[in-house]
């Protein structure tokens, strides 16, 4: 056990200029020991505008998805068009590890759009990792379209069969494309940072939202020339052979999610719910009397799935998601609540193992719970150090690594 | 690293060198979470070990399996998509002599991974506490739904209770009926890109101080940190987020809207997002400024939000009679962000993933060609690359004792015997 780890990446810097897309790769670099500097311009970035705002009062050091996404970054504003600013990001990118932005090819905040194509930030620092995280990548025939979540879902093919079969596809309301697009992207500058232990160079890393997106659909779209399966959507709940499952149930003050899956990894859920319910008085002889260790959903009809449904929606209906839940994890029960987020920070498990911090904000005068390390280590070093970083913050300090003057650089509207 | 190459015929046929070339990785477990963890690893040049057993098959090898299919355990779709570039090896860890392989194997790698049930690595004695006294540099990894500490670490979870508990299915769907499920998964497909994340950094940090580590990966845990705003939206204001369709809090029109059938498919939609006033404007000039969309509250983003049920349900009828094709093409060349909601079989012909190579056919000697898809990054240096496809159960057994471990003929044909590579 070392006590002093201070994280896999202690001594790698990283240049964040992500905006919302990226926000949480710089955060999990960071949390592993990486020093990410968020530059932002001097007016500071679009996320900081953004509703809601802790305690509800709008102010740009208050948006929840700014201090959400960027803890234990620190952040300096910097205008890198004025030539001042080129200066400054140059020597910047002199002593950085890391390059990262989300600006599309046609975009006009890209730092190619500045003059800072990958050649000259090679010609600047030829360690340097350039990563760019864009909706659909840096060329090819979308690579100028624009997009976001919403078109990042459609294009990436888990849209189309996410949703009600009557109704349009559906994507999650917050954006998970830009979680798995920020995950890889920080696995990604982690492995070229493993690359240039040996090669000496750095190299560009190209990751796209719409690709990403494809690995969640668990290769089925692969499968389409075996299944002929195109993704129609079924709602909550799943198409075997013969029948239609639900696998969502309204219970006393939610849902959760169940279904008669079979597998042998399954079936001793189903019977230990039907003893659960036989225990409430509420297992009927459709359950009771089934042989459940030969149950596969593949040959069940659809009427021997509907007599066993309505017990079960009856049974969950009296029951609480707590309730529930709490005895699927004593039981072994495949069952789980559909959870909002008071129930997710009131978790046993999640107390248990100390997940949520309590972060003092002493620049905003707050200490709020925020989710806290991504993973454990046994040497430790991962975990939130900093409240996301107020605007131009840590400019003084930055600036003053480089030998550089943030007062000055302020006066000339660069910082 | 010698090793590599050693077990079967042309491990690597690429002339570029790749990222984690001469690195060894064991991995037990199955499903998803774990196996595309390790994958990454081994598409850029790794050599990675998949332990399996006959006694007890990774589940995804039953998915599509029937008693007397010829294919027998080797027949699964799924099995072989997300296997790629790996070996595979049987061995019945039940057997007593199965352990002291196992311990062999771990002295060979350099990186365990496992994402089984947390009791399963310690009752073998294959835990990081036991193996780390003798290898002290190992990099051990193991992800399972809720961790390896905690009163529901043993609770047994798919991708589909990962994804309710953490938060993702109350967001997802339309306020009025229930909550869904994203399709596929969520927690099972974030889970190996931390694995990667965080395998490599440890390797950083290996390379720099010898000392290796052990890292717990709570796949719930690393659901509810991507939904941070989610959490703290709630600790910060007292409000609970709730699912919204696929409206936006921020932009409006933002949707997805139905277009004219393909044939006699009538499920083609499109998504458009307008993020700002510019986009309002670019998209009202698409539609040929029609007197319905002029109305000047609607040229800001808070008289759009107002009125977004009416203006959503004008776009969709001017969708209708539109082919989602033409429409994606006309609206961005207009400056409008509109992507078509591509189905598997528009996603298989997908022309900006044919560009990025994101689908790869591979041969497969029981199920014949079939494609793989590679993750969503690509390294302008060192590319990865599709070299062989995912092994048939036990595929490897012999080579890898034999050539990496040491073993004799002799002893590896007696350990067969007894049943120790079942």
């Amino acid at each position: 056990m070392e006590t002093s780890h201070t994280g896999n990446l202690a001594g790698v810097r990283v240049l964040d200029l992500s905006r919302e897309s990226g926000f949480l790769t710089g955060k999990l670099l960071a949390e592993l020991g990486a020093d990410v500097i968020k530059v932002e311009d001097p007016e500071g970035d679009p996320a900081r505008l953004r509703p809601p705002f802790v305690q509800g009062v709008a102010a740009p050091e208050a948006s929840v998805l700014w201090l959400a996404l960027n803890t234990s970054k620190r952040g300096i504003t910097l205008d890198l068009r004025k030539p001042a600013g080129a200066r400054a990001f140059e020597a910047l990118c002199r002593t950085a590890d890391v390059v990262f932005e989300t600006a599309g090819p046609s975009e006009a905040h890209a730092l190619r759009h500045a003059g800072f194509d990958l050649a000259r930030l090679h010609a600047l620092n030829p360690r340097l990792i350039v990563c760019n995280l864009s909706p659909f990548g840096q060329t090819g025939p979308y690579g100028s379209y624009r997009g976001s979540d919403l078109t990042a879902m459609a294009l990436g093919g888990n849209m189309y069969p996410t949703g009600n079969p009557e109704r349009a596809p559906v994507r999650c309301s917050l954006p998970v494309s830009y979680y798995h697009g920020s995950i890889e992207a920080a696995a990604g500058i982690s492995f070229a940072l493993w690359g240039r232990e040996t090669s000496g160079q750095g190299q560009f890393i190209d990751v796209s939202l719409q690709e990403v997106m494809n690995v969640p659909n668990m290769t089925t779209p692969m499968q389409l020339p075996f299944t002929g399966f195109k993704g129609g959507r079924v709602g909550g709940g799943f198409r075997g052979n013969k029948a239609f499952f639900h696998e969502l149930w309204p219970c006393k003050d939610g849902y959760v999610s169940f279904a008669l899956r079979g597998g042998p990894a399954r079936i001793p859920g189903i019977i230990a719910l039907v003893e659960y319910m036989d225990e409430n008085g509420m297992a009927p002889p459709v359950l009771k009397e089934r042989d459940w260790k030969a149950y596969n959903h593949n040959t069940v009809t659809q009427e021997e799935v509907d007599a066993i449904e309505v017990a079960l929606a009856a049974f969950f209906q009296g029951k609480t998601m707590e309730e529930l839940f709490a005895t699927a994890c004593d039981r072994n029960l495949m069952l789980a609540p559909g959870n909002t987020a008071k129930q997710i920070h009131g978790s046993r498990q999640l107390a248990a193992r100390s997940f949520f911090v309590d972060l003092e904000d002493a620049g905003r005068g707050v200490t709020l719970s925020y989710p806290g390390a991504f993973a454990i280590s046994s040497l430790g070093g991962i975990g939130v150090r900093s409240p996301a970083p107020c605007l131009g913050q840590h400019n003084a300090e930055v600036y003053a690594e480089i030998g550089l003057d943030a007062e000055a650089l302020r006066a000339q509207g660069v910082a | 690293m010698t090793e590599q190459g050693t077990a079967g015929e042309a491990v690597r046929s690429t002339a570029k060198p790749r990222l984690f070339d001469g690195l060894k990785v064991l991995e037990f477990g199955g499903g998803a979470a774990g196996p595309l963890g390790t994958r990454y690893f081994a598409d850029q040049g790794a050599t990675v070990i998949r332990v399996e057993s006959k006694q007890r098959p990774d589940f995804i090898r039953l998915l599509r399996y029937t008693p007397g299919d010829p294919a027998g355990l080797d027949g699964s779709h799924m099995f072989a998509m997300v296997n790629i570039n790996k070996l595979g090896i049987a061995l019945n860890m039940s057997h007593p002599k199965a352990i002291g392989l196992a311990r062999r194997l771990v002295d060979w790698c350099d990186v365990l991974a496992e994402n089984f049930a947390p009791k399963a690595m310690a009752k073998w004695s294959l835990d990081y506490a036991t193996l780390s006294q003798s290898k002290p540099d190992l990099v051990m990894i193991s992800t399972c739904l809720n961790g390896q500490t905690g009163p529901d670490r043993n609770y047994p979870g798919f991708g589909g209770q990962g994804s309710a508990i953490s938060g993702f299915n109350h967001l997802t769907g339309w306020p009025d009926l229930e909550p869904l499920g994203p399709y596929g998964t969520i927690t099972d497909s974030l889970s190996p890109r931390y694995v990667a994340l965080l395998v490599a950094s440890a390797l950083l940090h290996r390379r720099r101080t010898g000392h290796g580590q052990y890292i717990d990966l709570s796949q719930v845990e690393g659901g509810v940190v991507c939904l941070s705003e989610n959490l703290l939206t709630y600790t910060a204001t007292g409000e609970l987020l709730e699912r919204i369709g696929n409206r936006s809090r921020h932009a409006a029109p933002h949707g997805v809207f139905r277009c004219a059938a393909k044939g006699d498919d009538d499920d083609r939609w499109i998504a458009i997002s307008i993020q700002s006033d510019e986009q309002w404007f670019a998209l009202r000039r698409a539609m040929g400024d029609p007197a319905w969309a002029t109305k000047p509250d609607w040229s800001s983003t808070a008289g759009r939000l107002a009125q977004v049920d009416q203006i959503e349900a004008a776009v969709g009828e001017w969708t209708r009679t539109k082919t989602a094709e033409e429409l994606m093409r006309k609206l961005q060349a207009a400056g409008v962000e509109a992507g078509l909601v591509n189905n598997f079989e528009d996603l298989l012909n997908d022309p900006q993933l044919r560009h990025r190579n994101h689908y790869r056919e591979v041969t497969h000697p029981v199920i014949g060609k079939h494609l793989c898809e590679t993750n969503g990054m690509r390294f302008s240096a060192t590319p990865d690359a599709v070299t062989r496809p995912a092994p048939r159960l036990g595929e490897h057994t012999s080579e890898v004792f034999q050539n990496i471990l040491g073993l004799s003929e002799a002893e590896y044909a007696e350990l067969n015997a007894e049943g120790v590579f079942q």
